[in-house]
């Protein structure tokens, strides 16, 4: 036995030695709360890659003529394109001409022709995408587009090769002006050899692009080697080159580019190599300690957080690992919230909304829910966007904060006529009811018909939850359960479901059973999220019963003025007015705040952690891993 | 014995085709509309007429606006495919993954490799452990050893598996360091050949094996115990010690060899399981394995790639309760598995 153990512990120490003696001092590893699917497609809406592959994709593709700054705008590449130039026609269409810089080259030094820039809107364009599984929309913005996609036209006309150097893209009069028209040019390179193989061309004889040669045999293999390829022989032409990606053990593996041109600001990344692996949400603190990973990105959780914390105050531990952790936080660009359908039932009435608002402390929620890193937003807004920073004062002074005072909606809710009990008589206590109208009772299932034919609402909301969620857990104790609810004269009836099925209630799809049509569940948990700095809320009133039935305005909130702000603020601004845009912004958001489809709950601060000798890492709400690590480097 | 088998293998096949139709109907009864649910990431980048015409393409190329037994039928290669061609089981394509976007064949190999090789280390490791410690403490039932071997199997048995991971993750991982704590491969290591990748392997999934085949322990040790003990407790026993037989013949030639019978069971079922993988251990450990998989398909309502790995596992089960049928014939000859 003791022989046993020996050689054992022998065996243990022998492997240890092995595994260990190769690791690099300062080699960056990325703990990915997403796995690595694999799947690094050249656009991530084709495929839908998930939110690590998208990152791994955009690392290493990054020569694009319309970038993000650091400040969330979009800007010219200067690096990539030399000039960019917007001109509206008189049949209300919009033409962009884009003119590329000279010398650009992808990772094996092979210069980026223009064809490399245009394929893929044309790819957009094709029938033959759909054919391979990828979902394209390019067909319904460029000018000609519908018709080379339907087999009616044989090129796309809104999309031109003027030169060597030189594209052109034409917008459909309905999609323009727009106020981000701007991401219209946005053309990255990507080597059409590599994607679609030699056979294919794309050409342009003076009527717009076609192409060549293009159909779904003749570039299906080469096409799905290169969505999945990890290899040294992957082309790219962005910061770091992609050589490995271990199905095994879902570790990618990213190098410096040496041909990178730099981004728009002709900034080149220092750190050598980079390698993203998979964190556990149990172990990833483990993890960090002992060094399985050194960067943890994007914490979002408060207990979390204050994990985090602990790491990086531990100097036993540094001492352990040979380094320190250090951190950087930046705020959430959105907010979780109550949802509120506004068309039946009580929360079709904004008083009831507003009392909900009120008798929940929302500051307390917040604090408790993140756990001191949060605080509370009193619009459709995250305090990362530019307008809520350019607004700030002028939110504080406008916007009702809906504070904690369950006296105010008791009295909100008499002025709204909740006066009475079941039986018609003054309220005294229990559940408030209210006289309503036919028109206003609907066929919601608590009301109550007296018998001289008057119908009588009570205040019971139908609350849709999901299950195994914690901001649900802390609204039924602080909200539906609390006491001051109770003596408001109000219910909340908490109704637990899985996600997928609060989502067929939400968007009301009978597609999936008639259950889910029959409007039930006034209000909802969950959350609001700009990945992008494009805040675009088009639609999301609209009042077109089409649209709604496509999923469009959640709320169900049909107002007018809701509805034209919406769409005023990005269709009727011509890209860079801001000064009108944060006019309409502020108008909607004012609107929104007395309406309250929604009542914001919290707005995280997020914190990422990463290694003590990594110099000059800023990240921000928008400004994520994939741009800062450009500009990270190695402590002396 | 010919017929018999061949009698098994017609009602495997009947049964699988009972519990493909039963699992696929039962997974697309869920409410969930998986067109939405691939838009849904990027519904907030699209207008208004892009999301209804990809809405309408995606629901067309997955075929969800057909009848549920035309959708089975072409799931099981009997009917025309959307693109016109017959692409299903039956043609060795068992489906796609939404969620890794490929098939699922390519989408399991890896993990199932994985699986494998873990399980492997973990069975052989177990069995060549309990066997010799469960006859130990039955041939010295009632022992001090045997004592303290029923309290530590005890606990072992009791104490859920992902606790025993945990503990052992703090105290190995974290506290000594020994082990590293996740993973198959050292983060950003190049090989300079297999051997080393191997051993890097091996070196990673050590404390998920140790784990594995500790909280293994105790319900095989008790086993085999207790069919030992039966077995020693038989009149054979003690004519063979009468004829003076020596006590490690009787043991392992008269008393093992008929205690064999009960425990063959769960040993071949363990060596079947050797394809399934645990979730819990896969997942604190982060192995990509097939329970893992099976996990985030369940999660992410991945159903092809779910009924695929449950269908994998049917078939294993089947065959394997045949296997376990036919072994009994060769352990015991009294017994006629084609009677």
């Amino acid at each position: 036995m003791k022989k046993f153990i020996a050689m054992l512990l022998a065996a243990v120490m022998l492997l240890s030695f092995a595994a260990v003696s190769a690791e690099d001092a300062h080699q960056l590893i990325y703990g990915a709360s997403t796995e690595i699917g694999g799947d690094f497609s050249a656009s991530d809406g084709w495929f839908t890659n998930n939110a690590t592959d998208a990152m791994i994709r955009r690392m290493t593709d990054d020569c694009t003529t319309v970038v993000m700054n650091k400040e969330g705008a979009y800007i010219v590449n200067p690096t990539v394109a030399a000039d960019v130039q917007g001109e509206m026609n008189e049949d209300g269409t919009k033409t962009y001409t884009v003119k590329i810089n000279d010398g650009l080259v992808f990772n094996n030094g092979e210069a980026i022709t223009i064809e490399d820039f245009v394929w893929t809107s044309a790819f957009g364009c094709s029938p033959v995408a759909n054919e391979l599984g990828a979902k394209v929309t390019a067909y319904l913005t460029i000018v000609g587009g519908q018709e080379y996609f339907d087999g009616t036209a044989p090129t796309i006309s809104g999309l031109r090769i003027l030169d060597d150097n030189t594209l052109s893209v034409q917008i459909v009069a309905d999609k323009v002006p727009y106020y981000y028209d701007i991401t219209y040019a946005a053309f990255t390179a990507f080597d059409m050899d590599f994607w679609l193989g030699d056979s294919v061309a794309l050409k342009d004889d003076g009527e717009g692009v076609y192409f060549e040669g293009f159909t779904k045999d003749a570039v299906e293999e080469t096409f799905t080697a290169a969505r999945f390829m990890a290899s040294p022989e992957r082309v790219s032409a962005g910061p770091y080159n992609l050589v490995e990606f271990d199905q095994s053990s879902k570790q990618a593996t990213l190098e410096l580019n040496p041909n990178y041109a730099g981004n728009y600001e002709g900034q080149k990344p220092s750190i050598e190599k980079i390698v993203i692996t998979r964190a556990e949400d149990a172990t990833w603190a483990d993890a960090l300690k002992t060094g399985a990973f050194n960067f943890y990105d994007t914490i979002t959780d408060g207990e979390q957080v204050n994990t985090a914390m602990d790491i990086i105050e531990d100097e036993a531990n540094k001492e352990k690992l040979g380094y320190g952790f250090d951190y950087v936080q930046f705020d959430r660009p959105g907010y979780g919230k109550i949802m509120f359908q506004c068309d039946f039932g009580p929360t079709q009435f904004e008083a009831v909304r507003h009392a909900v608002a009120q008798l929940l402390d929302r500051n307390e929620f917040a604090n408790t829910f993140c756990a001191g890193w949060g605080g509370v937003v009193n619009g459709p807004y995250g305090t990362a966007m530019w307008m809520a920073q350019e607004a700030e004062e002028w939110l504080d002074e406008n916007l009702n904060n809906y504070a904690y005072n369950p006296e105010a909606a008791v009295e909100e809710l008499i002025a709204d006529g909740w006066v009475y009990d079941a039986e018609g008589n003054d309220y005294v206590e229990g559940i408030r009811y209210k006289k309503v109208t036919e028109e206003e009772a609907g066929d919601y299932k608590h009301n109550v018909k007296l018998a001289d034919g008057t119908i009588l609402m009570p205040l019971i909301i139908e609350w849709s939850s999901s299950e195994g969620n914690s901001v649900s857990d802390l609204l039924s104790v602080m909200l539906a359960n609390g006491t001051q609810t109770a003596e408001a004269g109000m219910k909340i009836n908490q109704n637990v479901m899985t996600f997928s099925e609060l989502l067929n209630y939400m968007y009301r799809d009978v597609s999936q059973g008639a259950q889910y049509g029959i409007k039930t569940y006034g209000m909802f948990n969950l959350a609001s999220n700009w990945s992008t700095p494009v805040y675009d809320r088009s639609y999301d009133f609209t009042l077109d019963p089409a649209l709604v039935e496509q999923g469009y305005n959640t709320n169900f909130i049909f107002d007018e003025t809701l509805d034209k702000l919406t769409m005023d603020m990005v269709y009727g601004v011509e890209a860079g007015d801001d000064a009108k845009y944060l006019e309409i912004w502020e108008q909607f958001i004012q609107l929104w705040n007395e309406l309250l489809p929604e009542v914001p709950l919290y707005s995280n601060i997020y914190v990422s952690v990463f290694p003590d000798w990594l110099e000059d890492y800023e990240q921000t709400s928008y400004w994520s891993f994939e741009n800062a690590i450009v500009y990270a480097k190695i402590a002396d | 014995m010919g017929k018999y088998i061949l009698k098994r293998c017609g009602y495997i096949v009947v049964v699988f085709l009972i519990l493909s139709f039963l699992m696929y109907a039962l997974y697309n009864l869920i409410p969930t509309d998986p067109a939405r649910q691939e838009l849904e990431p990027l519904r907030q980048g699209l207008k208004a007429d892009e999301y209804e015409v990809l809405y309408k393409q995606t629901r067309q190329r997955m075929g969800l606006d057909d009848p549920l037994v035309v959708r089975y039928l072409r799931w099981m290669g009997l009917w025309k495919d959307v693109d016109g061609t017959f692409n299903g089981i039956v043609q060795g394509n068992f489906g796609y993954s939404n969620l890794y976007k490929r098939g699922v064949i390519e989408v399991i190999k890896a993990p199932m490799g994985n699986t494998i090789f873990i399980n492997i280390f973990s069975t052989i490791l177990s069995l060549g452990i309990t066997i010799p410690l469960g006859i130990y403490c039955a041939v010295h039932k009632g022992k001090r050893f045997d004592g303290a071997t029923q309290v530590v199997t005890m606990l072992g048995y009791s104490i859920p598996v992902y606790i025993i991971a945990l503990v052992f993750m703090f105290l190995f991982c974290v506290i000594w360091r020994i082990f590293p704590i996740m993973g198959t491969k050292t983060p950003g290591m190049t090989y300079a050949n297999k051997w080393q990748e191997f051993v890097d392997m091996l070196y990673h999934i050590t404390l998920p094996v140790i784990v594995m085949t500790f909280g293994s322990l105790g319900g095989m040790t008790r086993y085999v115990r207790s069919s030992m003990i039966d077995a020693l407790s038989m009149d054979y026993i003690r004519t063979a010690r009468a004829k003076g037989l020596k006590e490690k013949v009787v043991i392992y030639s008269h008393a093992w060899r008929n205690a064999l019978l009960p425990v063959i069971t769960s040993i071949l079922g363990w060596f079947l399981s050797i394809f399934s993988g645990s979730v819990i251990i896969e997942n604190t450990f982060s192995l990509n394995g097939m329970g893992r998989l099976y996990w985030q398909g369940l999660n992410n309502l991945d159903f092809e790639l779910v009924l695929a790995i449950q269908m994998f596992y049917s078939i294993v089960s089947l065959v394997g309760s045949l296997l376990i049928d036919i072994s009994y014939g060769f352990v015991d000859p009294r017994v006629r598995v084609d009677k």
